[in-house]
């Protein structure tokens, strides 16, 4: 088993150019466009345990670029996805989050990127993008501080702070956290609540939100603990000192279901607690019959009582249509067949790009630094509306969609033939 | 070689002429080959990538902001090298010195607290700091041995990224600290994007500054001390050595260079997060360390480079490799899925194929294999300077 | 090297255990036991034994490695994760359990066969891994096999992250975790009752397995010189094999237990629980089977002391607190035997 250091050596470099040798990318020319490639981006946890995050995602916006390059592409312009993986061991990183936007930044051909999934990850992404005036949409981001100067956005656009590049269309942590708590309060009249959050950017912050707005109204927080996003044992939690002292009236989860709101929801009822529980757009993640759905790890049963909001329009006429392209889309491949929590949201966000790129080519935006900086000018004007699969969107002068929606979700055990499913209750606009 | 400084100069095979005539002008002038050294890897890098095939993967630009990040990870391999390589104390928990040094930085030079603190001071205050930790671990170690003492560091690299998470009033808990300042000379900003120079020259002053100070470490009468307590505690305690003292040394300067990487590190991605210093931070500088060869300083330089390569490049871009020299079966696979097995394969395989590092310090190498003398010297060093 | 034949000779009885220099722990434990009754209530304290049962099945695995051959096995988190999932496929494919199961014959028979056949194919897997990934560097520098273990770990999470996708899944919970019972007017689990049994029958197994037979009488004293232990005819590599067969078998039935009480498990489950098994066994001495098993309830109950009072965040912190102060005032943990001067 002895090697020469040579040997090692020429082993090493072997891998090492293996990694590297890739012939110079997209020079084949894509039949039927005559003015060659035009890239988006695709920045997302991609692999490991946040692949169940990432995959679903990049496919609605795979869908999207696919559906543009078979209707003949964009101003004469095939597309191309790039997606790039910032999981490192498994989860997302920001550092690698970092890279990959410098390497999106580089090139020129890319026009916009959508992502990423993690608000902390968008944390170090919008200084690079906006440096270079790169239009970026989030699916998912609903961290306030991205956008709103109030909260801090100011920080994270330094180089170029009223050059918009960052936009999402997901409401805001600040609006969806209060929005639920105003609901547990008046409709479905709890007064006291528990509150577990699981300690990520997302999870605390609108956990936070909601619990001040809950406090204000009058309710009662019985407990506020966090639980990290690896806990599989919440017993602990629900049979404490202060529930059981003072049984609350519902539950907040302030989290995503990949980090134990599915366990917690089954535990919270073998313990015999029926009481609702409510939550953010991390727990409004599909049917009973999807694997890995808040329905599908605590059990339709249990799962009853559940109510979600959804940061986005919950009512729109293209919800099924999508759903069912979607489907249809991707039905020869192996894993995430069907639409993800985020699918729709990251479909819209590539429209948006597609659309902008249209408008920017047809304004006559020649190189590539016109066509990037086109895009972004036409993206995040207040003024452009873009139609896609979540209905009409806009962007306000900070980014942030100008139809701020939360949508209301309760868990009918009934749907999908029994398996159980979300179900549309209703959505409240919080616009200004 | 500098062993022949520190010990008897064994008999050793070394070929003549102009490559012994080289390797003795770099053992009488370390720095200076230090300095030569790095300056030559760092000015050959930019030019490969220059080159198909790397030139197809992306612009020069972006190659090169890579190989700053990956310089952050040869500044902790190093400093990690000092505590497990050259002292052989197991310390698991190292990230939290690197989360020491990024927080001391984001504290000082962000809206979050108000301050305006500029990069270059508060680089040796990262540094600092992380000793000042460094020592603070040590100090009720100092009566554990072998993997009694992993476990407490593990544990320290546990609950440092814990406690910043939880105490949100002063650290802003999982949302991080955004708006830190990037470093500034004189008027200029280093930029964010675009001109990854500024960011990739300070990177390599800093290596070779923290290379030239391990060399001298090593050969200092520290140095010899922490090699003599790595292999055997009693016998150096019997001839003279403060044990205390030198274990508590050995944290406190291996602490240093993750402190740098930790200023260096959220200047440059100008926000930080308790997430960035994860147990899997320590545990991939520990295998940088273990793989380029324990002991060895330009062995865990390159350690770390190479694993770096192929966990952040590497497995990132198979898909793209694959999809480009459309191999039929291999191009349909997702590579993505199966980063982690080819991570743990390739580290099983270095491992198995090479159980003392790519490139084994000669001193650990004549203690461990005393029968095997004769072989070592005969190859020389593989990065043209001896590795001790 | 703390000996695993210190936990092997230490009576089970308090009694005699306390004239031993070793006693006073024991003491502590108990004590701290009905403390926490007090403090925690009834329901809390099943709730810590519960989930301290899980990691201390766990931790019998590390702390039996470490005393044999010096290794921390960071693989042993993700053999119990695969053992979850070993568990998984033998109720799911070979039994067709869907749910929970009815009647009481029906439970018996397919934890018997669960339990059987995961502990076997688990306990293989480990000797495997053994096999090629830390028999080829017994004479290696001592990381090298920690590197292995490490890359071993994240082949092994890869390899059940393709077969059954990054989703957590559901597992069948034989044992209704609704059926409960009432014990002098306190409402418990029978799923928490079985767990707890369960991990005391096999520890005490172990136990016995360990003290009395010839297979033990080897182990230990490989454990304690590997050189004369090969002088004295003992096969060495067979002794080392066992030892991971028997500790990757515990981890499997940890695995099973795991589906069992959570009803989901995910390929990421392994590190965490790993992490605090490898804690467990530190804490109770590395190398002492009694120390690891008493090291993995403790952290159990840590943890539900801390989510009991609203500082569940804390609580792996504390555990790591916990864990430095008893090595600064007992450097070889609880139970070891508290040598001087060798590492």
């Amino acid at each position: 088993m002895k090697l020469t250091k040579a040997t090692a050596l020429a082993a090493v470099s072997i891998l090492a150019f293996a990694a590297c040798s890739t012939p110079a990318a997209s020079t084949a020319p894509s039949a039927g466009a005559s003015k060659g490639e035009l890239k988006i981006g695709v920045t997302l946890p991609l692999s490991g345990g946040a692949a169940a995050d990432g995959q679903p995602t990049l496919k609605g916006a795979q869908l999207a670029i696919d559906e543009a390059n078979a209707a003949g592409g964009i101003g004469g312009y095939t597309l191309k996805l790039v997606p790039l993986d910032h999981a490192v061991n498994g989860k997302y990183n920001e550092q690698q989050g970092a890279q990959d936007m410098q390497t999106f930044v580089a090139d020129s051909k890319v026009v916009g990127v959508v992502g990423p999934y993690n608000s902390a990850v968008a944390k170090v992404q919008i200084p690079i993008s906006n440096a270079a005036g790169l239009l970026q949409c989030s699916p998912a981001n609903t961290n306030e501080s991205l956008t709103k100067p109030e909260f801090g956005a100011l920080d994270y656009r330094k180089s170029n702070p009223d050059r918009i590049n960052y936009i999402r269309v997901a409401a805001t942590d600040d609006i969806q956290g209060p929005a639920m708590a105003i609901y547990d309060y008046n409709t479905l009249g709890l007064k006291s609540m528990l509150i577990v959050d699981d300690v990520t950017t997302f999870g605390k912050g609108v956990a936070d939100n909601f619990q001040r707005k809950y406090e204000e109204l009058g309710g009662k927080v019985v407990l506020r603990q966090g639980a990290p996003a690896d806990t599989t044992d919440f017993n602990g939690i629900i049979s404490s000192q202060a529930v059981v002292a003072t049984p609350p009236d519902g539950v907040y989860y302030g989290g995503v279901v990949t980090s134990g709101g599915g366990l917690f929801l089954k535990q919270l009822r073998q313990a015999g607690l029926t009481i609702p529980f409510t939550g953010p757009d991390g727990i409004v993640n599909g049917s009973g019959s999807d694997e890995g759905s808040l329905i599908n790890i605590a059990g339709v049963e249990a799962a009853t009582n559940s109510y979600g909001t959804v940061a986005a329009i919950g009512d729109f006429p293209g919800k099924a249509a999508f759903d069912s392209a979607f489907a249809e889309h991707f039905k020869a491949d192996a894993d995430f067949k069907t639409p993800g929590a985020y699918s729709g949201p990251a479909n819209a966000c590539a429209v948006v790009i597609l659309k902008s790129l249209e408008a920017a080519l047809a304004a006559g935006a020649a190189d590539d630094a016109a066509i990037r900086e086109g895009v972004r000018k036409y993206a995040s004007d207040p003024a452009n509306k873009f139609e896609t699969v979540l209905g009409t969107e806009s962007f306000d002068a900070n980014g942030d969609t100008t139809q701020p929606y939360i949508s209301f979700y309760v868990t009918d055990p009934a749907a999908k033939g029994g398996v159980g499913d979300w179900a549309f209750k209703e959505q409240q606009s919080f616009g200004k | 070689m500098s062993a022949g400084q520190s010990l008897p100069a064994p008999v050793e095979l070394r070929g003549s002429g102009i490559r012994s005539r080289l390797s003795d002008f770099s053992d009488r002038h370390r720095s200076i080959s230090v300095l030569v050294g790095v300056g030559a890897v760092a000015a050959a890098l930019p030019l490969i990538v220059l080159l198909p095939p790397f030139s197809g993967f992306s612009g020069q630009t972006v190659w090169v902001d890579g190989f700053t990040i990956a310089g952050i990870f040869i500044l902790l391999a190093l400093g990690l090298n000092i505590v497990v390589g050259m002292s052989g104390l197991l310390d698991l928990g190292y990230a939290a010195f690197f989360a020491i040094g990024a927080y001391t930085y984001a504290f000082a030079a962000s809206p979050f607290y108000g301050n305006e603190f500029p990069f270059w001071p508060m680089l040796l205050v990262g540094a600092a700091m992380a000793a000042i930790f460094g020592i603070m671990l040590g100090a009720p170690t100092l009566r554990l041995r072998g993997d009694y003492l992993a476990i407490v560091t593990l544990g320290f690299g546990e609950i440092v990224p814990i406690t910043i998470l939880n105490l949100s009033q002063y650290t802003d808990g999982p949302n991080g600290i955004g708006g830190i300042d990037a470093p500034t000379i004189a008027d200029f900003t280093f930029p964010t994007t675009g001109n990854p120079w500024p960011y990739y020259l300070t990177m390599v002053g800093l290596i070779v500054i923290s290379m030239i100070l391990i060399y001298r470490l090593q050969n200092s009468r520290l140095g010899r001390s922490w090699m003599a307590i790595r292999e055997d505690e009693l016998a150096a305690a019997a001839n003279g050595i403060n044990t205390v003292t030198t274990k508590l040394l050995a944290f406190a300067l291996g602490a240093t260079t993750a402190g740098l990487a930790g200023v260096f590190l959220a200047a440059k991605l100008q926000t930080v997060t308790p997430n960035l210093f994860r147990f899997d931070v320590s545990f991939t500088v520990l295998a940088m360390v273990v793989l380029g060869g324990m002991g060895n300083i330009w062995g865990v330089a390159v350690g770390a480079f190479i694993v770096f390569m192929i966990q952040s490049v590497l497995l990132k871009q198979l898909n793209l490799f694959f999809d480009n020299v459309q191999i039929p079966i291999l191009s349909e696979i997702d590579f993505l899925q199966y980063q982690f097995l080819l991570y743990g394969i390739a580290l099983v395989a270095m491992m198995l194929l090479r159980p003392e590092g790519l490139f084994p310090s000669q001193r650990r190498k004549r203690e461990l294999h005393t029968e095997e003398d004769a072989e070592f010297g005969e190859l020389g060093d593989p990065m043209g300077a001896s590795p001790e | 090297m703390a000996s695993m034949a210190v936990g092997a000779t230490a009576r089970p009885n308090v009694l005699a255990a306390l004239r031993h220099s070793g006693a006073s722990p024991y003491l502590f434990i108990v004590a701290l036991a009905v403390a926490m009754y007090f403090v925690l209530g009834p329901r809390q304290f099943v709730n810590a034994l519960t989930i301290g049962a899980i990691y201390a099945l766990v931790a019998l695995g590390y702390t039996m490695v470490y005393g044999i051959i010096e290794l921390i096995n960071f693989a042993h988190g993700d053999v119990f994760m695969v053992g979850s999932f070993v568990s998984l496929f033998v109720l799911t494919n070979v039994l067709g359990q869907e749910g929970s199961a009815s009647d009481l014959g029906g439970i018996v028979f397919e934890l018997a066969i669960t339990f059987a056949l995961t502990m076997v194919i688990v306990g293989i897997l480990g000797v495997l891994i053994e096999r090629f990934a830390y028999r080829p560097l017994r004479n290696a520098p001592r990381l090298a096999p920690l590197i292995t273990a490490i890359g071993i770990s994240f082949i092994l999470q890869n390899l059940v992250q393709i077969i059954y996708g990054p989703s957590p899944v559901n597992t069948p919970q034989v044992i209704s975790p609704t059926a409960r019972v009432d014990i002098a007017g306190v409402s418990i689990g029978w799923v928490n009752i079985f767990i707890i049994a369960t991990a005391i029958v096999l520890m005490v197994g172990l136990q016995l397995f360990v003290s009395r037979t010839k297979m033990g009488r080897a182990m230990r004293s490989t454990a304690s010189d590997r050189e004369a232990a090969a002088l004295m005819g003992v096969d060495i590599n067979r002794t080392i094999a066992l030892t991971f067969l028997i500790g990757s078998a515990l981890a499997g039935a940890a695995g099973v237990v795991q589906g069992l009480y959570f009803g989901n498990i995910q390929f990421v489950i392994g590190f965490q629980s790993g992490l605090k098994a490898f804690t467990a066994a530190v804490l109770g001495g590395i190398g002492n089977l009694a120390g690891a098993a008493i090291g993995g309830f403790f952290i159990g109950f840590v943890e539900v002391t801390a989510a009991n009072f609203g500082y569940f965040v804390w609580a792996q912190a504390a555990v790591f607190m916990i864990l430095i102060v008893t090595l600064v005032f007992r450097p070889a943990g609880l139970f070891g035997q508290q040598l001087g001067e060798r590492a």
